[in-house]
């Protein structure tokens, strides 16, 4: 799996233990769909499709907290609360690689 | 051509119509009916997310009149060498698969009270929820001794397509150490690093197969998008070829004469060999022809991309004034999908989320040399007001330069699947 975050970056089992409005996630999986490829493909931007929920949800609270890098990314998870990235792991999930 | 226009009818409607849009029934015939002129970023979007998501529930109709659709985004990497045309060149066949009905023709007008769009080939579509994205047009007059007439002398290659290859080729016959010049457009305007990333192709283009060239720059702004970016790159990568005339230095007055091949900039004639005019722009003529334009653009409510003039009649992308997004094709593409939520709720009783928008702009300098800039948006009664950016910085290392330019390309890939299927 690309980029994987700081090994001291977790985050808490109540927020992973979320469970993801599917739907929500569709809607707002829209917004990631301009630069990750709903089939899986990636070429210069990682495949986000398939994921595990906690690599998921780990990986945007990274982003949000600005524990990883990448201006685009840590702005479109800046305004993200934690049942919107619930959402978004819930529907990539069910997509396949 | 009789237009019956509502002027006046509208707004009012469009005021209440809000989160809590009435779903439209569509009264006298099956399914409801969605029709989408202009299959670029935001239509080609709009038309596949409701054909998609509503899983056939709603009839949608695309009218495109080209076959091909070349995207004006990554044009400038074919004038640098980067891109092939064929690389940055559409078909519909993936969208028509994906059941929307592609339709090749020209709108040339719309009757808002029948709720009917007609097409030059004879034909009459009839609508429940219209939407217009139609792109920009050229302001008549806009650069004196300039007009459409002229662009094969001198071309704006600001619609992809035959006049990037145009350009392309003028630039390619340029005589040893000619002249390049530009004439760059007034804001606001379509993609607003993009003369200054062509600025950055052409140079790159000469620096390779014509070094002693130059390339000269009038433009009516006093700064541009990612300025300190485009002219820290020209000095590092282009020294000497480009000069750059800002408002400040007369370049807001400028005039051309496509027959003699000259450019006049604050008094001063020059014999150019290439002359790339970028005139003012306005909403895509159809938005006009609705009537739902005030001024040159079409003013659209935050929420949900309708129109103030009409809430059944929406506008995307370029041809919209909605507030803090640029006018780009990342912009179209995310405000499709809010307008595609909003429209397939108000049609069939679905869910509407509330609308979030954000706009990347990829900018290429020289090889793996690659900039951005981006921020994200919210629905606000006024406008599309931005809550959060970033741009690159200048002085950036080779390495992150590299790693830019290459997430440009996967945005391409993913925003041309995300368009066309």
């Amino acid at each position: 799996m690309p980029g994987s975050q700081p090994e001291e970056f977790s985050v808490s089992a109540e927020i992973l233990a979320l469970e993801g409005d599917l739907e929500y996630g569709e809607y707002l999986a829209s917004e990631c769909t301009t630069c990750h490829q709903a089939d899986g493909s990636a070429n210069g931007i990682p495949s986000i499709t398939g994921w595990e929920t906690e690599p998921f949800v780990t990986a945007l609270h990274a982003y949000k907290t600005k524990h990883r890098d990448n201006e685009v990314m840590q702005i479109i998870a800046n305004r993200m609360s934690d049942e919107e990235i619930a959402a978004l792991a819930a529907y990539f999930k069910t997509l396949e690689n | 051509m009789t237009i019956n226009r509502r002027h006046f009818l509208g707004s009012s409607a469009a005021a209440a119509a809000g989160l809590a849009a009435p779903m439209v029934k569509a009264d006298g015939h099956g399914k409801p009916r969605v029709v989408v002129v202009g299959g670029g970023a935001g239509g080609a979007t709009a038309a596949r997310y409701i054909a998609k998501d509503s899983k056939s529930a709603i009839d949608v109709t695309l009218i495109e009149p080209s076959r091909m659709y070349y995207t004006c985004f990554f044009s400038n990497l074919y004038l640098g060498g980067f891109k092939e045309i064929e690389d940055i060149g559409h078909s519909y066949g993936t969208l028509a698969s994906g059941g929307v009905n592609v339709v090749h023709d020209w709108a040339i007008g719309v009757d808002r009270d029948a709720k009917t769009v007609s097409l030059a080939g004879g034909a009459t579509i009839a609508y429940d929820k219209l939407i217009l994205s139609p792109g920009i047009d050229f302001v008549e007059g806009a650069v004196e001794g300039w007009d459409v007439s002229s662009q094969n002398a001198m071309p704006h290659a600001y619609k992809a397509g035959s006049q990037s290859e145009l350009l392309k080729a003028q630039l390619m016959a340029m005589p040893e150490g000619g002249t390049f010049a530009m004439v760059a457009p007034p804001n606001p305007y379509r993609c607003p690093p993009g003369p200054y990333e062509r600025v950055s192709m052409v140079a790159h283009f000469l620096k390779n197969n014509n070094p002693t060239a130059k390339i000269i720059v009038a433009d009516p702004k006093p700064k541009f998008s990612k300025m300190a970016l485009f002219q820290e790159g020209w000095a590092d990568n282009y020294e000497g070829m480009v000069d750059w005339i800002g408002s400040d230095f007369g370049g807001d007055s400028v005039s051309v004469d496509p027959n003699e091949m000259t450019v006049t900039i604050d008094g001063e004639v020059t014999n150019v060999d290439v002359c790339n005019v970028i005139p003012a722009m306005k909403a895509g003529r159809i938005a006009e022809l609705a009537g739902v334009t005030d001024g040159s653009w079409a003013p659209v409510n935050a929420i949900d991309m309708s129109t103030k003039a009409d809430p059944d009649v929406y506008v995307l992308g370029d041809s919209s004034q909605q507030g803090d997004m640029p006018k780009s094709g990342f912009s179209a593409n995310s405000q499709a999908k809010v307008c595609a939520n909003a429209v397939r709720g108000a049609l069939t009783g679905s869910k509407v989320y509330p609308a979030k928008f954000s706009n990347t702009c990829w900018s290429l300098i020289d090889t793996d040399n690659g900039v951005k800039v981006g921020a994200t948006y919210e629905a606000t009664d006024e406008k599309i007001a931005k809550v959060d950016g970033f741009i690159s910085a200048t002085g950036e290392s080779a390495e992150l330069r590299k790693a830019t330019y290459e997430e440009s390309e996967g945005w391409y890939a993913g925003i041309t699947a995300d368009m066309f299927g």
